[in-house]
């Protein structure tokens, strides 16, 4: 007989208690405050909050209050805030979202206090010029990264697994995710199912040769590789080696449920800076795998900015939160506490004083990134307008696929008129 | 005029704070969506018109359009008699004339208060999750539980298991009409040895013809404008595979994700024509089966 487990009942207990409980940071008498907004995670934001206290201590007449969310709900709160005119003057921004609020013209390009109050002529200059729109740069990078398999070492290395991580392929992906699946009788699947994951299924589209935004934010994917893609993982999750549909249909999970967090799967595919995040709450010590390859294919991953810092439309006193922006990539104190944890700083300064105080996870990411430097292809294009709409679209026609509600050549040209249809639109 | 004036003044005293904040806040905003939802606007520049574009895409080749019309109407039509119905079975219970009836009115309203509220939202989700409490009960008794919030089948009757909780408010005003129906008639059907199923059909039915109406309308608007459980649900986006699409949640969508108020403007003048549509049909439709007390036929 099956009991009620104390963790599904005080879940559900934590759940209405932490719904009523927002952080927020105290604000400060002071004659000037400016206000950063960041999608984060409990490590993000501990570390987060304490740069703010550290940059409030230096700066005695600035305050600073800090506003935080979970990926999942940030762009919304986002919009809703850019529509209001009242966004927050530092606003945390994605490569994916970029183009289109420069177009939106919600962000102010930083370009003017390049040189004289942002300080970032040593900057490696790849990484810097993904922050850039039509030749103006409108998003400071706050770190770069790569896709990521993260996976379990523990249940690795109990079953056995040899493969080369950084060269393998599909087929290689295929065999280890039975292997463990088989070793631990079932309870443990070999990875996550990535059938609604377009920022992975965007490798496969490279993999096979091309973009999934061509030049003019034209989709150039193609719908056989939409199917290729959603067969592979309906063939994995028939054999049974991937994680069950019904937690795959939960959309953007938090970090903590993920399957590798919770000891369901040995693999998930993330960004390689959220693995700070991912140590922090997972039980087993984890390992990093590049996303496999195609045999015989195009590299699919590339290196892109994980994060920006951008200066909203609606900031007020840009001189402070230009110093406050400066102090983020310069002040040796405040790059030190972020750490790796928002992806890999560009600035050759700041990366050489994190080197010696490395955490091993931290050791890990640098690492795996110097291993990927010739594996990777060119960073993609500027995803269009309507490429959010496009990522809901992509999850919504998968779920179908996954619960098995819809043949997978079927939902795969619907998949793609509906792309072309919304980028059409959202012009 | 002088007359209507002097009669009506307290009244319109008393409702001054409604009309000021109505003209103030409601009115405007309001004759502004119809003017946006003609245009294309995307909240940053200026809206363009574009005439009745909107509202052509709407019916012509909006595919998600049509899929949160269904899941409305779906949820209307199973929500709303399920809280109605609810609602006059616990009513009819607690008018029993216990002595502690007040401490079981404020428990059975709690939900009510509490049910539209974010953090209820979650705890259903919680609730109704493939490992959630539910299944784990369902195990107890040997029964394996679906994955009830993620399978696009089920998910919307989760929903509607959440309306039929919050059935506070029409209990209360079910109770206040139980309460108005004259117990000698009841007394003279006892005698007349009417079984209860008769006395129920016969007399309390009929005579609460008027509350039930008013209920019914009250709860049809309500449950179209469902939004906040649902969204919470969904994660904001009518997932599963669109099968919590409410209307709301789209139009939230179009306008305060996709940046398209024009077009979400349309969808809530759209949304106004429906709602209307089905009070003038339940007024309408009225006289044929509410009946009041004081009315001389």
């Amino acid at each position: 007989m099956t009991k009620l487990t104390r963790r599904a009942l005080l879940g559900t207990i934590g759940a209405a208690a932490a719904a009523s409980a927002l952080p927020a940071t105290p604000v400060f008498a002071a004659d000037r405050s400016i206000r950063h907004y960041w999608w984060g995670n409990p490590e993000r934001d501990k570390r987060t909050f304490a740069v703010i206290d550290t940059f409030q201590k230096k700066n005695a007449g600035i305050a600073v209050s800090g506003e935080t969310i979970g990926w999942g709900d940030y762009w919304t709160k986002m919009a809703t805030q850019t529509a209001g005119r009242n966004m927050a003057d530092l606003v945390q921004m994605d490569y994916r979202f970029l183009f289109e609020y420069v177009h939106r013209g919600a962000l102010k390009p930083l370009d003017e206090f390049v040189g004289k109050s942002l300080m970032i002529a040593d900057f490696d200059k790849g990484p810097l010029d993904g922050g850039k729109v039509d030749g103006k740069l409108y998003a400071l990078n706050i770190g770069s990264n790569s896709q990521v398999m993260v996976h379990n070492t523990r249940a690795f290395k109990e079953a056995g697994i040899d493969a080369d991580l950084i060269n393998w392929t599909w087929d290689d992906f295929g065999k280890v995710c039975e292997k463990i699946t088989t070793k631990t009788g079932g309870k443990m699947k070999g990875s996550d199912d990535l059938s609604l994951m377009i920022e992975t299924f965007e490798s496969w589209v490279r993999q096979n040769g091309r973009e999934f935004y061509g030049p003019e934010g034209k989709v150039t994917a193609t719908a056989e590789d939409v199917a290729s893609w959603w067969q592979m993982w309906t063939d994995l999750r028939k054999a049974g080696v991937v994680r069950d549909k019904n937690k795959t249909v939960i959309l953007d999970p938090p970090i903590a449920e993920s399957g590798i967090a919770v000891g369901d799967t040995a693999m998930s595919h993330y960004w390689s800076n959220q693995m700070v995040g991912i140590q922090a709450v997972a039980k087993d010590k984890i390992g990093a795998a590049m996303v496999p390859h195609k045999a015989g294919g195009k590299p699919g991953q590339f290196i892109k900015p994980s994060m920006f810092l951008s200066l909203s439309r609606d900031a007020k006193d840009t001189e402070a939160a230009i110093a406050y922006m400066n102090a983020w990539v310069n002040d040796p104190e405040i790059t030190g506490i972020l750490g790796l944890e928002r992806g890999i700083p560009c600035s050759p300064k700041v990366r050489a004083a994190l080197a010696p105080k490395l955490t091993e996870v931290e050791k890990l990411s640098v690492d795996y990134f110097t291993a990927i430097q010739s594996k990777v292809g060119p960073l993609p294009l500027p995803a269009p307008k309507g490429a959010g709409e496009v990522r809901d679209a992509f999850m919504r026609i998968g779920t179908d696929v996954v619960l098995g509600k819809m043949e997978v050549a079927e939902a795969a040209g619907m998949f793609i008129e509906d792309a072309q249809a919304i980028v059409e639109r959202a012009q | 005029m002088k007359r209507f004036f002097a009669r009506n003044a307290p009244a319109y005293v008393f409702l001054l704070p409604w009309l000021i904040g109505f003209f103030l806040l409601a009115l405007g905003p309001i004759l502004a969506s119809l003017y946006l939802s003609f245009t294309r606007y995307d909240m940053v520049s200026a809206p363009r018109w574009i005439g009745w574009g909107n509202y052509e895409y709407m019916f012509t080749r909006d595919r998600r359009f049509w899929k949160a019309l269904e899941v409305t109407f779906t949820y209307v039509a199973l929500a709303v008699p399920a809280r109605l119905i609810m609602a006059l079975g616990v009513a009819m219970l607690l008018d029993k004339g216990l002595r502690t009836i007040g401490l079981y009115r404020a428990i059975f309203y709690l939900p009510s208060l509490l049910g539209a509220s974010i953090a209820i939202a979650i705890l259903w989700r919680q609730l109704f999750a493939a490992d959630g409490v539910v299944n784990q009960v369902l195990a107890m008794v040997g029964i394996q539980g679906a994955s009830w919030i993620t399978d696009p089948d089920t998910s919307l009757y989760t929903l509607v298991v959440l309306a039929m909780w919050q059935f506070g408010s029409p209990m209360l005003i079910f109770l206040a009409g139980l309460r108005g129906i004259p117990r000698d008639l009841y007394e003279a059907a006892e005698i007349d040895g009417t079984p209860r199923w008769r006395q129920f059909t016969r007399i309390t039915l009929p005579l609460l013809a008027p509350v039930i109406f008013f209920n019914l309308v009250l709860q049809t608007i309500d449950s179209f404008k469902t939004f906040s459980s649902a969204f919470i649900i969904s994660n904001g986006t009518g997932a599963p595979a669109d099968s919590l699409l409410f209307y709301t949640v789209y139009l939230f969508n179009e306008a305060f994700k996709f940046f398209r108020m024009g077009y979400a403007s349309a969808l809530a003048w759209f949304l106004l024509v429906i709602i209307a549509t089905f009070t003038a049909i339940a007024f309408f439709t009225s006289k044929y089966w509410v009946h009041y007390e004081n009315e001389r036929d």
